[in-house]
């Protein structure tokens, strides 16, 4: 395999005809191409961040509904307003993260497992992006990645200060702290959807096929 | 898969005479491309978008060893395991290695073009590994025993009317239904318990990130998650040009990605893929690995379609060939159809098997006004055929064709005068019903359709009157 190693680097420097680069220099190279971010962001001069986030988030392609909240104390009867209008069980599957266990759930049921065939999990989203109405999910063993994709309804909490501008905000703090990454970073956007059939679309296709969206301290939005 | 390429003329015909092709082509290439003008005209910095672009490829291909090193590094630090590969079999070896250290009896799959060059679904067929496709194209595909007909919807050729009928037969509850919300619920119902029981999922990946070693992929059904989170070994295979440097100029190519590709601003789910389950995780891969596949790319990288390395896959150029709607991606005999893969599929084959393909093209250029990239395919199509006469692979036909051609029009008055007499001879043919039925010589053409009868003299002839103030 080593050999292979060896193969590909030579016949990729010979074709390349070049020396070793100094990497100071490529790297110089490489942050010139985005000097100005502008460039390649869409403009939403007039939307804040949250306004932007709801207005992607619920648009006929993200699909999502949103909720809005004053805090983390508010978010049981939000999951339980959504379980109640959609005819769904009292009982949902949970991310183990403090701040939503520490609530009061009062006859709302749960578990930190997910099932294949799981109905409903609450899952807590890291940050939001308002650019695309994304929400991003760093995995780790509070808030497994199964939890995002297996259940049929996707129940998501998120503050409304979490919610960054473009993605490239979202790989700014990502620096800022330490630039350590999480084994799954995972941008959700909406719900599983295809279009394999005739280009129709169409959701739920593996993952989930509903999305709600919490949001907490958004305010009036 | 298998390459039929070197029939290209024969598919093509067969391709013609498919009426449910041309249905499901008219269905999809349109809605895609006007899904496409919509998205891109409410982002006014596309263009700029596309420059910028077309600069990072540039930079990261020109130090693509640089690059290659650095991801190495960072994907070990992280816990993934690196193969490299320089031809398909060591690819494929490399995957089989795996899936026999961890005693794979099925392995889930990804969608993944370089999966497909590789020949990947074959090497897990003759090593005894089920093979599941999760993608739903591709597990369309995979029950039809057909392949893929177009790099991001690999099922475009099927009807929905026919994929009813195949899941009739191959799906353990569906019941006849037609309806297309009813298919993609038998296919979840299908595949879920196969997530599970996999003990390995295969992918392949939308970009490599240098600078953390990371692996992107980006689906819009969430299949990539589920695909290789469950198993006990995610293996992922992908091509040395799929590096990026940062996830800053990742971020650049996925605002193109998605909308060249599908039309939308983002697709529903891209993920960062960063090594193994870690201490304490609930899920993930016990083992990630990665293979780094040459196959022909340093090739290309050392002749004149290296710009083709830049290509992110989003298969804008496919849904605005004419070529393509007209015969669909079968016809083209190999992974890639449509204008990217009249320049791939020569560079991976040879130019001597895979000739019809750049010059299956009218070079009316919308390829490259829709590559998000900026590839000059036109101009790479016209290469090849260049080198194609040179290599003496041009038919004896085309090549006397083209010499008299020269030799006219190396001299105006000779040329003008065939013209005239060519269009005055046309003329009297048809004079009486205004087309022509058919000419010898013209077989190709006629037996379709009639020709049209010339009217009114040269282009010169009315070139020269309109100067003259006669109309």
């Amino acid at each position: 395999m080593s050999d292979a190693r060896e193969r590909v680097l030579t016949d990729v420097r010979t074709a390349l005809g070049g020396g070793r680069p100094d990497p100071a220099a490529v790297a110089r190279e490489a942050a010139a191409t985005l000097a100005n971010p502008a460039n390649v962001q869409p403009k939403f001069d007039n939307f804040s961040n949250l306004k932007r986030f709801v207005e992607r988030a619920t648009s006929e392609t993200v699909t999502a509904t949103v909720d809005d909240v004053q805090d983390f104390a508010a978010v049981p009867s939000a999951v339980r307003r959504y379980l109640s209008e959609h005819g769904l069980a009292l009982d949902v599957s949970m991310v183990s993260v403090a701040t939503l266990t520490d609530q009061d759930w009062d006859d709302v049921s749960y578990h930190h497992t997910i099932d294949p065939e799981e109905r409903v999990s609450v899952c807590l989203a890291d940050y939001g992006i308002a650019e695309t109405g994304t929400l991003v999910f760093h995995s780790c063993p509070e808030s497994p990645t199964l939890f995002n994709y297996l259940p049929l309804h996707h129940i998501v909490v998120i503050e409304a200060k979490k919610i960054l501008r473009y993605i490239e905000d979202y790989c700014a703090k990502v620096r800022a702290a330490g630039n350590i990454h999480p084994r799954n970073i995972n941008f959700i956007t909406g719900t599983s959807g295809t279009a394999d059939i005739e280009a129709r679309n169409v959701r739920g296709a593996d993952g989930p096929r509903f999305l709600h969206i919490v949001i907490i301290g958004g305010g009036n939005a | 898969m298998k390459q039929t390429t070197a029939q290209f003329k024969k598919n093509v015909e067969a391709a013609l005479a498919q009426p449910n092709l041309k249905v499901a082509l008219d269905r999809t290439t349109g809605l895609l491309r006007s899904r496409r003008a919509e998205i891109v005209a409410q982002f006014p910095e596309f263009e700029t978008t596309r420059e910028i672009a077309q600069q990072i490829k540039n930079h990261t291909i020109r130090y693509l060893d640089y690059y290659l090193e650095e991801f190495e590094k960072n994907a070990i630090a992280s816990g993934a395991k690196v193969h490299w590969a320089s031809t398909a079999k060591e690819a494929t070896d490399a995957v089989i290695a795996i899936c026999r250290a961890h005693d794979a009896k099925m392995a889930t799959r990804v969608k993944s073009m370089l999966g497909e060059e590789i020949g990947l679904p074959e090497a897990l067929a003759e090593a005894g590994v089920e093979r599941v496709e999760t993608d739903l194209a591709e597990h369309i595909i995979q029950l039809a025993g057909d392949p893929p007909s177009h790099i991001v919807m690999p099922a475009m050729h099927k009807t929905h009317e026919e994929v009813s009928e195949l899941f009739e037969r191959h799906h353990r509850n569906h019941v006849k239904r037609t309806e297309i919300a009813d298919l993609v619920e038998s296919a979840r119902h299908e595949l879920r318990p196969k997530y599970f029981a996999a003990e390995v999922g295969i992918s392949g990946a939308n970009f490599l990130i240098a600078e953390t070693g990371s692996i992107v992929i980006v689906t819009n059904e969430g299949n990539a998650e589920l695909t290789t989170a469950p198993p006990k070994a995610h293996i992922v295979t992908v091509g040395i040009e799929k590096l990026v440097p940062t996830m800053e100029h990742c971020t650049a190519l996925l605002r193109l990605l998605a909308r060249s590709a599908v039309g939308t601003e983002i697709t529903q789910y891209t993920t960062f893929y960063n090594g193994p389950k870690r201490s304490g995780d609930k899920d993930g891969p016990e083992e990630m690995h990665i293979v780094l596949v040459d196959h022909h790319r340093t090739e290309m990288l050392a002749g004149n379609l290296r710009a083709m390395l830049h290509c992110i896959r989003c298969g804008a150029c496919i849904n605005h060939c004419p070529v393509y709607a007209a015969i669909g991606g079968h016809a083209y005999g190999g992974v890639y159809p449509g204008p990217m893969g009249s320049v791939l599929t020569p560079a991976m084959t040879s130019l001597k098997e895979a000739g019809d393909l750049p010059n299956a093209c009218t070079l009316n250029g919308r390829c490259q006004e829709v590559c998000p990239v900026k590839i000059p395919l036109p101009d790479m199509m016209r290469r090849l055929r260049e080198q194609q006469y040179r290599e003496n692979f041009t038919s004896p036909t085309v090549r006397y064709g083209l010499g008299l051609w020269a030799f006219a029009v190396k001299r105006p008055w000779l040329y003008r005068l065939g013209n005239r007499f060519a269009i005055r001879a046309l003329g009297m043919l048809g004079r009486r019903k205004g087309h022509i039925r058919s000419l010898p010589g013209t077989g190709g053409w006629t037996r379709h359709r009639d020709l049209a009868a010339p009217q009114g003299g040269t282009f010169m002839d009315l070139y020269g009157r309109r100067q003259r103030g006669i109309s």
